[in-house]
């Protein structure tokens, strides 16, 4: 917080990238496979080529948090990832998804290159199967990109949302993260800039900027029933400014804030439905790309009323 | 509940529990409760306040902490860390301060809940994978966006990812903790692993 933390997307991530590096995301992959797929399909039209790997594993920050091992695996896990971005893409940026790998591989990365020890130990560890750690590859989130592309991406809407009335969650994880982030921690506004570019009308509701309850409430740390009336409470605010739809940049808080939302009810809470997606599916719909890629059948709270809203219903 | 005596207060406590070496500047604080404002945790449980757990660190009363329900509440959103005036990493405080209560026979009940997630990781390379039926809902989804039906994790990549696990120690830890009913762990991964002196 003492040095500046709010930069520019030029600052931060240069000139448009012709390739990049996409790190998978265990809980976009197997939650909602349609933000990984609506993402590449968005990159494919602005002319961004995607490679992944297969040797590409869990970034194991999650499981850290709840202290369910030690630093020590993540650290050396954390190396063995960005190491197979530094030595087989040399050169490429290391782009996530998820609030959850990017900052865990931010703050791991930064932990690594900060203490010789740890680096030592990490690269003693994967330094058997060839890897070295060097701690070269710049970790960014995709959501950093659209912004830098924002001028690109309203060129290419084609279907234009018609006014929709979206509002937006961060999610903690990127706002929090202490070292480079595009927007003020406590008052972003970047994601709004992306959805007037979308044709779409930004909504602010007051509790915008609290935490999805994805560790609090779906995870390990609390028990469901204390943290309810407090999700409640953001959807209520919600709800009030008349939100039709929501979108955030982590699968997590995807799942916290879409699945919570039938146990709210169950609770007398709502009930709401407000169909919440990832940034880069909402982009993704605006650009033309097919429904099918979108994978919105994988949302808990239905998107078919939003879609009828910009006249994609079915009858049409 | 018995009373504390300030003799039994350890003014060495933070060097003890900042065994990783990430919270160096601890002793900085300011004592301003930002990082409780700023708190989504404390905001839902009011009985948790970071700023007072930083102060019971720093005069090293150890004993309400350790056996506390409230320090297995963070989950490193880092907010605090975030509006802090002088950078106190306190997510990386409270992640040693746990490791600390488990080797003295505590908290290893709100642990339990997320073991069988991380043997599951370890045997899949991925966090969170669900039962068989999930699986197959899964393939479905994917299928549907015309991805692979199961995001492979190459078996090298598997095998190292373990690897990892077993040469740090984490799969240790994990089987203690596992076969632990509020028994102190005996954490013996640090030595020899990593040096810091």
């Amino acid at each position: 917080m003492n040095s500046p933390r709010v930069i520019t997307p030029q600052e931060r991530l240069g000139t448009k990238p012709e390739k990049l590096f996409l790190f998978r995301s265990c809980t976009g992959s197997m939650e909602y496979p349609g933000t990984e797929s609506a993402i590449k399909e968005v990159l494919k039209k602005l002319d961004i080529e995607v490679v992944m790997d297969s040797d590409q594993t869990c970034c194991s920050g999650y499981i850290l948090t709840c202290s369910g091992h030690t630093p020590e695996p993540s650290l050396a896990v954390t190396a063995r990832n960005l190491s197979i971005v530094e030595q087989r893409y040399a050169g490429l940026d290391m782009y996530c998804f998820c609030n959850g790998c990017f900052g865990y591989n931010t703050e791991l990365s930064h932990i690594l290159k900060h203490h010789p020890a740890y680096m030592k130990m990490a690269n003693d560890i994967v330094g058997q199967w060839g890897f070295e750690y060097q701690g070269k590859v710049r970790i960014r989130h995709v959501q950093e990109l659209y912004y830098l592309l924002l001028d690109e991406i309203r060129a290419k809407v084609v279907r234009p949302l018609n006014g929709l009335r979206i509002a937006s969650h961060y999610g903690c994880h990127y706002l929090a993260q202490q070292y480079e982030i595009l927007d003020d921690g406590d008052l972003p506004t970047f994601h709004e800039e992306i959805y007037e570019a979308l044709g779409a009308t930004p909504v602010f509701y007051k509790e915008r900027r609290m935490c999805c309850g994805y560790s609090v409430g779906r995870g390990f740390t609390h028990k469901e029933s204390v943290v309810q009336p407090h999700l409640g409470r953001k959807f209520d605010s919600a709800k009030e400014e008349g939100v039709e739809l929501m979108t955030t940049t982590c699968p997590g808080c995807n799942t916290a804030l879409d699945r919570e939302q039938v146990a709210l009810a169950n609770r007398g809470f709502g009930p709401y439905n407000i169909p919440v997606i990832d940034i880069g599916q909402l982009i993704g719909l605006a650009m033309g790309i097919d429904l099918d890629k979108l994978g919105f059948a994988a949302n808990t709270i239905p998107m078919e009323g939003v879609l009828e809203r910009i006249g994609l219903g079915k009858g049409a | 509940m018995p009373r504390e005596h300030d003799r039994e207060w350890d003014p060495e406590l933070i060097h003890k529990v900042d065994r990783y070496h990430l919270v160096e500047n601890l002793e900085q604080c300011l004592q301003c409760g930002k990082c409780t404002g700023n708190c989504p945790v404390a905001a839902i449980t009011p009985s948790y306040n970071p700023r007072a757990i930083i102060n019971d660190v720093l005069s090293g009363s150890i004993t309400r902490l350790l056996d506390s329900e409230e320090i297995w509440r963070c989950f490193w959103c880092a907010n605090c860390y975030r509006v802090c005036p002088v950078d106190i990493n306190y997510p990386l405080l409270m992640m040693q301060l746990r490791y600390m209560a488990l080797e003295n026979g505590y908290g290893q009940k709100y642990v339990n809940g997320i073991n069988k997630f991380v043997f599951k990781a370890f045997d899949h390379g991925l966090t969170f994978v669900p039962g068989q039926k999930g699986i197959e809902k899964i393939g479905r989804l994917r299928t549907g966006v015309g991805a692979e039906p199961w995001p492979t994790v190459s078996d090298e990549a598997k095998a190292q990812y373990q690897a990892i696990f077993e040469q740090t120690g984490a799969r240790e830890f994990m089987e203690k903790l596992q076969d632990s009913e509020q028994k102190p762990l005996r954490l013996s991964y640090l030595e020899g692993r990593i040096v810091n002196e």
